[in-house]
């Protein structure tokens, strides 16, 4: 033991000296480091889970967003969809009632020109009698009265378009 | 490149010319004289500071490393961030790195019990052992006197003849003085004064302690005017290099191993691995060889880093014999090395005695 220098003192100076180094290592190093690394690890896995929940969020959001976007899209088809059905709508009214005006314009004219073609026919009947009220007084010439000589030819008139008509 | 070979070559000629093989052929000119080396720490004072208590170098050098690793810590971890920096960072990579191991080895839980242990460990060890090879270890130190040194070897004698006288022996006092001095030699110091520096010179500048013995007893003087011989006594040496620091660490680990054993599975469950005798005679001594397998361990601790670093050192001062300038240069890296996979052989098998220490032997068959 002497020789290869084992005693006692020098035996207790070094243990001492190492748990001295021991327990202030303990304090000034580990500790320290220790408390630094759960906490760095704490806050990763924080950031982690933080970085986890914005992920489902965004995802969430886009989802509402495409969802939101599907529903505007619908809308603007059953507007365009509805536009078109009151656009065809409104052109049949409309062309219902050009046709309907056509139709009364029409029958207004054929119903003038009736009227005008009835008192043409009238007027020429009138002329014809008289003519025809002339042309007797001349052959029969003797005055006769002419209220009813008129008489006389409307009623000839008469007969003779009944046997026609 | 060429450049830097010239001046390999110039050293290492004028390496090999200066040192003991070139003092053969009468050059020696730049060789540190082998000092005397001795297992046991040199004290440095030449008193006692308390009875039976000197300070030896080692324990100075010990408490260097210590107080040099605390102010390192201290300035790591003053100004803690979670943003790691410099030297935090340093200690972060190192302290995960053997976390990282301990949860390999014994899981979680018992990873940061066993930690702190095992990195004291690793860095009082590492810092040592590289601080040992510093310039200004073994070579600064208390010149021992001629007269110091042969007081003390009359001192061994004078035990050693009252021991043969009480066995009724009678011994030569002389012949017994001589072959305690053995081939001592002492080197020679310019100058006065007590410290000195371990000096250049030829191997044939050493006077022996024999020489000197008889000179002084003709009364003649072989010490050169202007020289003091003596015995230099460095202040510093490599902290591990002394058996009681070792033994120390060892008995710190394996206590603290033992003290986890007990805690962990129960006195008598821990207790029961040594002394059994539950199992039969066959596991009795089972049991005995597990105990003395566990003083085998602090024993292999001690000697091993110990023999390492010793040796070492022996082998560094080889060299600076052999050829100065550059032939220590290869041998101070392999130092490096050296004191770098002793340390982490050392907290390594701390690590896994202690985590095998505290599973029972039950869960381990089983």
């Amino acid at each position: 033991m002497d020789a290869l220098g084992i005693n006692l003192p020098g035996l207790i100076t070094q243990l001492v000296s190492f748990i001295i180094l021991f327990v202030l290592l303990w304090m000034v190093l580990y500790k320290p480091i220790t408390k630094m690394l759960d906490q760095r690890s704490a806050k990763i896995k924080e950031s982690l889970d933080m970085a986890e929940n914005m992920k489902e969020e965004s995802a969430k959001s886009k989802e509402d967003m495409q969802k939101q976007i599907d529903a505007a899209r619908t809308e603007g088809q059953q507007m365009i969809e509805q536009a078109r059905v009151m656009a065809e709508r409104f052109r049949e009214e409309e062309m219902a009632k050009a046709r309907t005006d056509i139709q009364t314009e029409r029958e207004r004219a054929e119903s003038t020109i009736k009227r005008e073609r009835d008192a043409a026919i009238e007027d020429l009947r009138r002329e014809f009698a008289d003519l025809a009220v002339t042309a007797a007084e001349r052959v029969v010439e003797k005055s006769l009265d002419k209220t009813a000589h008129k008489n006389l030819i409307d009623k000839v008139l008469e007969e003779s378009t009944k046997g026609r008509g | 490149m060429a450049m830097a070979l010239v001046a390999f070559l110039v050293l290492f000629v004028v390496g090999l010319a200066g040192g003991a093989l070139g003092d053969k052929f009468g050059a020696g000119f730049l060789s540190s004289p082998l000092p005397h080396l001795q297992l046991a720490a040199e004290k440095v004072t030449a008193n006692e500071q308390f009875p039976g208590f000197t300070i030896t170098n080692t324990m100075i050098a010990t408490w260097a490393s210590i107080v040099l690793l605390l102010i390192i810590s201290f300035f790591a971890t003053r100004k803690i961030t979670e943003v790691p920096r410099g030297l935090q960072n340093f200690f972060e990579a190192v302290f995960e790195y053997f976390i990282n191991l301990a949860e390999s080895v014994a899981g979680r839980e018992r990873a940061r019990v066993f930690l702190p242990l095992v990195m004291t460990i690793f860095l009082f060890i590492v810092m040592s052992n590289w601080m040992g090879i510093l310039p200004g270890y073994a070579t600064i130190g208390r010149i021992e006197s001629p007269e110091e040194f042969i007081h003390h070897a009359e001192e061994r004698v004078e035990k050693q003849v009252k021991e043969a006288e009480e066995k009724g022996e009678t011994v030569d006092e002389h012949a017994l003085l001589v072959s305690e001095l053995g081939n001592t030699k002492f080197s020679t110091f310019n100058g006065e004064g007590s410290v000195g520096i371990t000096p250049f010179g030829s191997v044939s500048d050493q006077i022996s302690a024999v020489d000197y013995l008889e000179a002084e007893e003709h009364g003649e003087h072989i010490v050169p005017e202007g020289q003091q011989a003596g015995i230099l006594v460095p202040f510093l040496r490599s902290a591990n290099t002394d058996v009681n620091t070792t033994l120390a660490i060892a008995l710190v680990a394996m206590v603290l191993v033992h003290f986890w054993g007990f805690r962990r599975l129960g006195f008598f469950t821990h207790l029961g691995k040594f002394i059994n005798f539950k199992q039969g005679p066959i596991w009795f001594f089972v049991g005995i060889l597990e105990g003395i397998s566990e003083i085998a361990k602090v024993i292999s601790f001690t000697f091993r880093l110990f023999g390492n670093i010793f040796a070492g050192e022996v082998l560094l001062v080889a060299m600076a014999f052999l050829i100065p300038l550059i032939g220590i240069v290869p041998f101070l890296g392999l130092e490096l090395f050296v004191g770098l996979i002793q340390a982490f052989i050392f907290s390594m098998l701390t690590l896994v005695f202690a985590s095998a220490a505290t599973v029972s032997h039950g869960a381990e068959g089983h």
